[in-house]
């Protein structure tokens, strides 16, 4: 099942490349940018276009990537929606209400995803409560707790912080006015979650766990590790944007960080990931993030009504998941007659 | 309170009120309002202790009323109501928030021959509906209006309205009036809806204002609603090259707010003054039932107040004092 994502391209030739899985996703991308492009103009293919959806890409796309590799597994994380605003308030409340260095601030907000990433691990592994409710709980808690230790401590749904220059150019400034720091940061998790999945033999125990949970715990594989790592991941993953946030808009709320639920999960499911596990890429993910992007701005760009936004991602969630069947199933078809 | 301690404090009441040298009858006010832990209703609450100072110098009391949590909200309030009424209030204070549940409460208070302003929520109409003697409170609609109309005089004309949450009967107001504020000063107004995806999410506020900014090169006026849309706005305006040319008015602020109109980032932002709902309902309680004077003037508009560059130092201030 995992082999046909985790062996590279043996020859370029237009048959192999239309059978790679991504390929689904890509003609997605293109279709949906030429679409856009002819609405928005000149000002959607320039910079100012670029930067405005690969801004919005970035942050979804952060989160996109963990959520991703947990799918791949068989696993759902639906927590990430409350750690966004949990990690930018924990920073927020750490640095601007305690006035602690901006570095405390920001491990303490980093933690607070890590720790609810391994509460959902030790909670999915240790029991038989599927991911998809283990995580909902979570979030609900999380949410319940941000809320109350925001009005506790500080009387207020939503904390200032200015932060100091360095911490700003590093998380939240913004390159050339446009390009959000958070797109190398996205960048920098593409090369290290493409190393895991693809490279490393860590990936491959990603894919048997996916493809068949208890053959992967015989074949000596430590699932429960494995699986509470990548809880971890996304846990880190979502505190990473929500950190950036705070270092961004200066303030972190309460509420807030819900669209993430969906729309990391819509960008991988687009990027061609098996809902069921045991299938996807990197590179599919990464397409399907962009994908997403380029609809939710490009429908400013093309100034149609946010609400027909809405109905395309829909629609295009949709058109995924049919085409994307029918490429595995070339690809799965076509494979064995190549040798 | 058994009929005996009840008789005991009105009669050390009425001593109190002879020890002071005043001839009047000293008013107990009950205030019913929000938690006090709430940053909103701690300024109302101070409002209403600050005109207290005076009630009580004329042998009166302000009592403050508030539930201990939003979970119950009309029921609750309600209660808090009776309660007042069942403690021999001599005036109410109260907010309309849940019309179905406590304006029956409000009729008993009337009913009983307790004089009544209704402030913070309910308008005008809750207030002539229930026989209460005035309104005191901001009329979203009008916040909305105050800020189309301050960057309207400001030159700006052609303004755009940031909704994330589209409708939302409170959210529409403000824009409905900040379009028409803006009209009235001689310019356009228009609503940038974003798609229920954006709620919260301050990136996708900003990217959305960004992208509209560059489609409509001709805005160089915006509005949003809550201190958060208001800082992602002016990221978005920032971020498409506009920042000084485009001028922003928000909802309510917050020390970012603060920080922002300060350096020049934001033009202003509409304050519904919660300090003075609470100071100006207890005063107009405290000389009815004391002297009998009254004020004609229906509808008492505590909002909407506009902090800007002019007077946001003394704004500060007025936060480090607990009444902004």
């Amino acid at each position: 099942m995992s082999t046909h994502s985790v062996k590279g391209p043996s020859g370029i030739s237009l048959g192999g490349l239309i059978r790679r899985p991504e390929t689904g996703s890509l003609i997605g991308l293109i279709v949906v940018y030429v679409f856009f492009a002819a609405l928005g103009g000149k000002v959607f293919m320039g910079a100012p276009g670029w930067s405005s959806w690969l801004n919005i890409a970035a942050e979804v796309g952060i989160i996109a990537l963990p959520v991703g590799l947990l799918m791949i597994s068989g696993e759902f994380d639906i927590s990430v929606g409350s750690v966004v605003p949990a990690s930018s308030m924990t920073t927020a409340m750490l640095s601007g209400h305690f006035e602690l260095p901006a570095l405390i601030g920001i491990m303490g907000g980093l933690s607070v995803g890590l720790l609810i990433g391994f509460l959902n691990g030790l909670i999915v592994t240790r029991t038989t409560i599927p991911s998809l409710i283990a995580t909902i709980g979570t979030m609900f808690a999380v949410m319940g707790l941000t809320l109350g230790f925001a009005v506790l401590i500080k009387g207020s749904t939503s904390v200032s912080y200015v932060p100091d220059a360095t911490t700003k150019a590093l998380l939240g400034t913004f390159i050339n006015g446009m390009f959000n720091v958070s797109i190398f940061w996205w960048l920098g998790f593409v090369a290290i979650f493409y190393y895991v999945l693809h490279i490393s033999p860590l990936g491959s125990w990603i894919f048997a766990l996916g493809g068949d949970k208890e053959s992967a715990r015989n074949a000596g594989i430590p699932t429960a590790k494995v699986t509470i790592g990548l809880f971890m991941a996304s846990g880190f993953a979502a505190a990473c944007v929500g950190v950036g946030q705070v270092m961004t808009y200066q303030t972190a709320q309460v509420a807030g960080g819900q669209a993430f639920i969906f729309n990391s999960i819509m960008c991988v499911v687009i990027g061609g990931v098996l809902l069921t596990g045991g299938a996807g890429s990197i590179i599919g993910i990464v397409l399907g993030t962009m994908t997403f992007a380029v609809v939710n701005q490009g429908i400013f760009f093309a100034a149609l009504d946010p609400n027909i936004g809405s109905i395309i991602i829909g629609a295009l969630l949709l058109a995924a998941v049919l085409s994307n069947d029918t490429f595995r199933t070339l690809a799965l078809n076509y494979s064995p007659k190549k040798k | 309170m058994t009929k005996f301690s009840r008789f005991a404090a009105k009669a050390s009441c009425t001593l109190i009120a002879a020890c002071a040298a005043t001839s009047v009858m000293a008013a107990d006010i009950f205030v019913i309002g929000g938690k006090p832990d709430d940053p909103f209703w701690s300024r109302v609450k101070k409002g209403a202790e600050d005109a207290g100072i005076v009630a009580e110098a004329q042998g009166g009391s302000v009592t403050w009323l508030g539930p201990q949590n939003y979970d119950n909200l009309g029921p609750d309030a309600a209660e808090l109501i009776r309660q007042a009424i069942d403690q021999g209030a001599d005036a109410i204070v109260g907010p309309d928030w849940v019309p179905e549940a406590m304006d029956p409460a409000f009729e008993a208070v009337v009913a009983a021959g307790i004089p009544l302003v209704i402030y913070n929520a309910g308008g005008l109409e809750a207030a002539d509906k229930l026989g209460a003697l005035n309104y005191v409170g901001a009329v979203d609609y009008k916040s909305g209006y105050a800020g189309g109309e301050y960057l309207g005089n400001a030159g700006h004309k052609n303004g755009a309205c940031v909704n994330t949450l589209p409708g939302a009967a409170n959210i529409e107001a403000f824009c409905n009036g900040f379009n028409d504020g803006i009209a009235a000063a001689g310019g356009t107004g228009s609503v940038l809806q974003l798609p229920a995806t954006a709620y919260g999410d301050s990136t996708a506020v900003a990217q959305a204002v960004r992208a509209h900014l560059l489609q409509n090169p001709e805005i160089d006026a915006m509005f949003a609603i809550g201190g958060g849309d208001t800082s992602a706005t002016i990221s978005g305006i920032q971020q498409s090259g506009k920042a000084g040319k485009v001028h922003v008015c928000g909802m309510n602020f917050n020390e970012t707010v603060l920080a922002n109109i300060q350096q020049g980032k934001q033009a202003c932002a509409v304050d519904q003054q919660g300090y003075q709902q609470g100071f100006f309902a207890v005063s107009i309680l405290n000389n009815y039932v004391n002297y009998g004077v009254t004020i004609p003037t229906r509808e008492i508009l505590t909002g909407p107040g506009i902090v800007d560059a002019s007077n946001v130092d003394l704004v500060i201030e007025g936060v480090k004092a607990g009444a902004r």
